[in-house]
Parts: C-alpha cells; structure tokens; sequence
C-alpha cells in the first residue's frame, strides 16, 4: 500500500492542475466599448500614447501584474489595463470578462501565500507559508517557521488545517489545528548540547482581514505543544501578523 | 485506524477533483460565470516572476568588507508591490583585533562562512521611464525594500531586519539590470555584550522575467 501512495499523490495533483479550456484561442480581442488605452509601460503612472478605436482588433501577448501588453494590426505595441481588456470580446463575439483581482477574486481564491513575523515564545520569529483552499471553508496549510532565542533557535516545518467560518466577510476569522516538526538548535556559546529534533502539535484562531486588490492583512494565535523525549513536554505560544497574496 | 484515515482523505480528494472535472462538461465550458472566476486572460503568458543573480561587496561589522554573491527571486503582486526572497553569502577574513594582535585566530575558517536569507516586500516608489533615445525608451522602478530573515555566521543563527533601496532597469520585457543597497541588521553577543551590528551590502544584479 505505501508504494502506491506516491503515484496516487501526484496523480491527484496532476488532476487539479488549473486547466484552461481555451489555452490555444483568444489570443485576439477586439474593442466594443469606445476605445482602450494603449500606454507606453505596464503602469498607471505611464502616457497613454495610443487609442484602439471600437472595431480594432488586438492581440495579447503577455501579462504583467494587471497588464496586458497588445499588438495592434499596424504593429504599434503597448500596454492596456486587464479591466479594459475584459471589455473587449473575442473571437466568437463574447466578452473576455476578465478583471484585476477584487473581492469577488479573493472570495474564490485557491491558493494563498504570505510572510509572517512575530513573537515565538518571547522570541523573535517569522515564516512563510502556503495555502491551498479546498472548498469555501477550509484549506490546507504549509508552513516554515524560523525563531531565535537567546539560548537557542528553531526551524519548524507544519502542515495545518484551516477553517472560516464566515467565508464571504471581509474581516474572516478563522480556526486551526495541525502538527509538524520542530529542530532546536541550542546556541553556540552555550555549553555544547545536541541540536533535538521533535514532533509538535498546534491549535490556535486568527483573522484574515481583505485588503482590496491581492492583498490580505493575516493576524493569528497559535498554542504549540512540542512532544520532546524528556518528562515534560514544552508549550509554547505564538502571535503573528503578516501580509499574504493570492490567486 | 489507519485505513479509516486513508478513506476519508482519499474521498476529500475525490470530492476536490470532482469540481473541477464537472465545470469541463460540453455545454457549460462558455457559461460567462466560470470564466469571468479568471484572474489572468486565458491563453496570455502572465510574467509576474523575477529571478537573478547579485555580486557585489558586503561589509561585516568588526571584519572587512568581502565580496558577495546571491540569488533573488521575486514575484510582482501589482504594479508598485512585490514579495522578493534573497539568499547571500560571503566569507569574511580576520578581525581588525586578530590582524593587530598577532595572536590566535578567535575563529574557525567554518565559523566565517557568512550566509543569510530574507523574506522581504518591496515597493516600486518610483516608477519611471528612461528615454535612452529618439525611439527606445526603457522601463525603470526605484524602490523601497524592507524584509526579515536570518544570518548564519559565527557559528550561530540571528534574526535579521533588512532594509534597503534599489533601481531596476528593464533593457526589454524579459530582462532587467539592478542595483541594491541594503543593510541587514541584527543583534550579535559574540563578543561577550549583545550589540545591534549593521552591515551594509551593495550589489549589481542581472534578473529575468517569465
């Protein structure tokens, strides 16, 4: 059974690729409102230099941030906003639909992504970590951790579930539970003692709040239990707040 | 117990691979409202990953400035924001102490490999435009950069703050010439009192867009 655990894993994660069903099409688009905007960089700083009439045709070449850099019949490159492009229809007459990231995005989002900092036990502390949201609700976290103590540091490695209770609100907070493991490297100039690797489990509540456009403010509390092989084990408490993105 | 495990993930997956696979059945492919959850145009390459290398000069506080390298990788949320993680690493020689003093080293070669990471955000302040001639023009950002992370040296892990500025210039869409100058800023006791040490890094970069 353990031999095949791995093939399944990959497999599932083959299946849940994002697949575009257009991939190959829509390369073109064609403006229906008065005009687009046509600016010299991916930017709302740059000039616009150039204005694509209704009824001109364009193509899309590439995607920066919420740009969409075009070529038009005559050859003139430049850089229209993503929200301009969703005005324009393609091929078939249907409209493009597409926009920059807002509520609607964040409400459907897949995937998350962000930094950390804090306050681990009394000590300095970050991480970095990456979500997956599986249905309105929950998701799937990965997490590393690093924290710096005056007598040791640590690198933790956790995977955690998370639940949202109220998915539509702006200011969503959310439950988590979930475990990983933990290395305690003891500090140098202390009396030489082992780096220890051990199991640890956490629980703990936070808040995403949205932030409008791809940002997200993220605040949390996490209670940790690290199951070490002395008589006690160690707990210790975390606070966090970090800004996170996704898509 | 274990089994049991195995089929409510098994079946959570399925379920998860399910929607998917029924928004791809003939007939509802073109309904507006699985297309419009889009965040990127179908079809279009989105290129919002910047990655490259750094060399440039670090200067250690209390040793001498050595010359450094790095790998950075960012990714470009909007036009003005970015989150960008560096890795570096230098090698520093003795300390002014050690060279004066003539006496043994107070470090081994190992305990002066110098190397850090940080996790960072950055700030496009300043996007601007350079006009190189009558028809060519580039894209420039000057930008604020402000991270976390950690500096291995002397044998020990310190928490870092770094903080710095930076000029990216774009020679086409796809590649880009930077400039950096940070300081990484962490707290030290390996000379007996905890100290606030500052070390200034300057770099010149090449980086790729894709």
């Amino acid at each position: 059974m353990p031999g095949f655990r791995i093939p399944l894993v990959l497999l599932t994660l083959a299946l849940l690729m994002p697949l575009s069903p257009r991939a190959d099409e829509s390369v073109r688009s064609t403006v229906v409102e008065a005009y687009a905007e046509m600016r010299t960089q991916p930017g709302r700083t740059y000039p616009v230099f150039y204005v694509a009439e209704r009824g001109e045709t364009l193509e899309l070449l590439k995607q920066r941030t919420d740009w969409v850099k075009v070529r038009n019949y005559r050859g003139i490159e430049g850089w229209v906003h993503v929200d301009e492009i969703g005005q324009m229809v393609d091929a078939s007459g249907e409209l493009l639909g597409v926009h920059s990231p807002n509520r609607e995005a964040y409400h459907n989002r897949r995937w998350e992504a962000g930094l950390m900092i804090g306050d681990f036990d009394s000590t300095d502390a970050l991480s970095a970590y990456g979500a997956w949201q599986f249905t309105r609700n929950l998701s799937v976290e990965a997490a590393y951790t690093e924290n710096f103590g005056e007598f040791s540091d640590g690198k933790m490695l956790t995977a955690s579930l998370v639940h949202q209770m109220f998915p539509q609100a702006r200011y969503s907070p959310f439950f988590t539970v979930g475990g990983g493991m933990r290395q305690t490297n003891p500090r140098s100039t202390l009396v030489e003692t082992e780096d220890r690797n051990d199991a640890v489990a956490n629980v703990g509540a936070g808040l995403r709040v949205y932030l409008g456009s791809r940002f997200i403010l993220r605040l949390q509390y996490k209670h940790y239990v690290t199951m070490t092989d002395r008589d006690d084990d160690e707990e210790a408490g975390e606070w966090k707040i970090g800004i996170s993105t996704f898509f | 117990m274990e089994n049991r495990h195995q089929h409510f993930l098994l079946t959570a997956l399925l379920a998860a691979t399910a929607l998917p696979a029924a928004a791809q059945e003939p007939g509802e492919v073109y309904t507006p409202s699985t297309e419009r959850r889009e965040i990127h145009t179908p079809g279009i390459d989105t290129e919002n990953v910047e990655v490259g290398v750094a060399l440039g000069m670090l200067a250690i506080q209390d040793f001498a400035s050595e010359p450094t390298y790095g790998v950075r990788a960012a990714w470009h949320l909007s036009e003005r924001f970015f989150f960008e993680g560096s890795y570096g690493a230098a090698k520093a020689d003795l300390t002014s102490y050690e060279k004066i003093s003539g006496g043994p080293p107070l470090f081994t070669d190992e305990e002066r490999d110098y190397s850090y990471y940080n996790l960072a955000v950055g700030w496009n302040v300043l996007p601007g435009e350079i006009y190189f001639s009558e028809k060519r023009s580039f894209k420039s950002d000057l930008y604020l950069i402000g991270g976390v992370g950690g500096t291995d040296f002397l044998g020990d892990n310190w928490f870092t703050a770094t903080a710095g500025i930076g000029y990216r210039l774009l020679l086409n869409d796809s590649i880009a010439l930077r400039m950096d100058v940070r300081d990484h800023i962490y707290d030290r006791e390996v000379f007996g009192e905890e100290e606030t040490t500052h070390n200034i890094e300057w770099t010149a970069g090449i980086t790729f867009f894709f």
